[in-house]
């Protein structure tokens, strides 16, 4: 007899919750190390101020009370995750304003650069990943999976500038599209190459499976028709990536907003860490701390939705 | 093919950066020419805006960007190793402990961390190594625990501990050479990870001191030219792209992530 598939029922709830609750661990635990790192390693954050001639000692003693640096340690980190729980990051030493209107104010820059990267890389990825595995086309294959090769490993300093240089010789002066375009592009160019793994480990594997023989055995012609039969098992694979990519995405923003000056929290970050701004680092820190998590538990929710066999795994 | 090429190419940086200061036709941190000379006859790369030989400055730079890869990845590979190995030899609450803070660690992007490092200690190049190195010994220290874990269950390892042999006579005579192999076959796209990341960090200006001729901190310091003086970004960024293509090239393994 054969017997019924399971209903993703209990045990997939329990799983889903197990998962929850280790990424709101990881969170919190990410968030601790960061309020410790910065406030161990490198002590009182006005004494910076202070030797940097910005403050006078009286100015410097009641800055420090007014964010609450002369009470315990322990203290103070209560204080930092009841705030951090109301969004309350703290405020910048140097501008005085909200760490949170800072990042409120720089968030849409990012955004609107890692989206648009994300658009350009998800069908790039999957153009270079299906194409690598086109044994009929050596030519269009070798050039495909270079691509895809230079995509994971080049850093994003080297092909940003790269592309402005070549932008500046094919346009000379100043470029049109070099505030967003360029940097999407550049930015999606890299995202593209974990894509593109993903799916073509996809489609070796289910070229050479048997549904693939069966198929060819009724008759269903070489070439395109073949790949795209192939190739629909092998995206669930690389659309469950998106949300790794978001991690990825702001990572590579940090670089991409230096190489065009453009606006955003990763250059705000840099700013924070050179001038030891350290209410402004910890928040965008612990901010990408959080999307890192959420994005993992949201990549695993895809998988499920995408792949019914991983519901019943631990 | 591609593997003899990028063979040859990290030779020559090797050579170049053991060497640069004989081989450099110009001292790097003199300004001896007109500020963003283009290339030319006796100075193949120009020179920056200081009026200082691009070349020269190039092959030291070549030395500093290879010193500051290899400390990092000697920190991550102790750092990683020692955790690595401890855990899967004590195993017990001490793993799960050593698990645990692995995994927090590596739930945040690796050159965010390491961002995270430098603002502690503030800019700088010894943050810079120890924060790359630390940043990507969570990592290794999962490759190490892994390989170390199975080696545990050979039967040469369980008879060593039948025969009433110590953690650490079995981890020198049976787990150091057995598992090194392994190990090593990881460490190329160590090193590559490591180089990007380091010369990403100079060349956000996290070194702290923005002249140092470090690949990273020269492409970041060309950038203000690039219209005026393309070349002056162009050689580091070649040099870097071309470094890391080679050392992915001849590189084993890669961990997953």
């Amino acid at each position: 007899m054969v017997s019924l598939p399971e209903r993703p029922g209990i045990t997939a709830l329990v799983t889903l919750g197990r998962r929850l609750t280790g990424g709101m661990l990881t969170a919190v635990a990410a968030v601790t190390l960061t309020f410790f790192a910065l406030r161990l390693a490198a002590g009182d954050p006005v004494a910076s101020l202070l030797s940097q001639g910005l403050t006078t000692p009286e100015q410097a003693e009641a800055l420090r009370r007014s964010l609450g640096y002369h009470l315990p340690l322990l203290q103070q980190y209560l204080h930092f995750l009841n705030n951090l729980a109301r969004g309350d990051l703290g405020v910048s030493l140097y501008s005085g304003q909200s760490v949170s209107a800072i990042i409120g104010s720089q968030l849409a820059s990012t955004l609107q650069l890692a989206t648009l990267s994300l658009a350009i890389a998800l069908p790039l990825g999957i153009l270079l990943g299906s194409v690598s595995s086109w044994k009929t086309r050596p030519a269009a294959q070798r050039t495909a999976s270079t691509l895809s090769g230079l995509a994971t490993s080049l850093p994003v300093a080297t092909t940003g500038v790269i592309s402005l240089l070549i932008v500046g010789l094919l346009a000379g002066g100043q470029a049109r599209g070099a505030q967003l375009w360029l940097p999407a592009l550049v930015l999606g160019f890299a995202a593209s190459g974990p894509f593109a793994r993903a799916v073509h480990s996809g489609l070796e594997s289910s070229l050479s499976s048997p549904y693939i023989l069966a198929a060819k055995a009724r008759g269903l012609q070489r070439g395109r028709r073949i790949y795209w039969h192939a190739l629909r098992p092998a995206l669930p694979a690389a659309i469950a990536l998106i949300a790794l990519e978001a991690a990825f995405l702001f990572a590579g923003a940090v670089v991409t907003e230096t190489v065009f000056s453009r606006p955003g929290l990763g250059r705000t970050l840099v700013r924070s860490i050179l001038q030891a701004d350290f209410p402004v680092a910890q928040g965008i820190v612990a901010l990408a701390a959080l999307l890192y998590v959420g994005s993992q538990v949201v990549a695993d929710g895809l998988g499920w939705m995408l792949d019914p066999r991983l519901r019943d795994r631990g | 093919m591609t593997r003899r090429l990028a063979i040859l190419w990290l030779a020559a940086i090797i050579g170049i950066a053991l060497l640069a200061p004989l081989l450099s036709p110009h001292p790097p941190d003199q300004s001896l020419f007109e500020p963003l000379t283009p290339p030319g006859k006796g100075l193949p790369l120009g020179a920056d805006a200081l009026g200082r030989d691009f070349l020269a400055r190039m092959m030291i730079g070549a030395r500093l960007s290879l010193l500051l890869t290899g400390l990092a990845v000697a920190v991550t590979l102790i750092l990683g190793g020692l955790l690595g190995f401890s855990a899967a030899i004590v195993g017990g609450r001490y793993e799960t402990a050593v698990n645990w803070l692995s995994n927090v660690l590596l739930a945040i992007p690796g050159l965010l961390l390491a961002m995270l490092f430098v603002a502690a200690w503030g800019p700088g190049i010894a943050a810079v190594i120890l924060a790359v190195g630390i940043g990507f010994a969570p990592s290794f220290g999962r490759v190490t625990r892994t390989i170390v874990n199975k080696l545990m269950g050979e039967g040469y390892v369980m008879a060593a501990q039948a025969s009433g042999g110590n953690n650490l006579w079995i981890t020198s005579r049976h787990l150091l050479p057995n598992s090194l192999p392994q190990l090593t076959s990881y460490a190329g796209t160590y090193f590559a990870w490591t180089f990007l990341a380091v010369t990403t960090l100079t060349f956000l200006g996290l070194a702290g001191d923005p002249s140092i001729p470090e690949w990273g901190a020269l492409l970041n310091s060309s950038r203000s030219h690039l219209q005026s003086a393309p070349w002056l970004a162009a050689a580091p960024a070649l040099a870097i792209s071309l470094t890391v293509l080679a050392v992915h090239a001849i590189a084993g393994k890669e961990p997953q992530r």
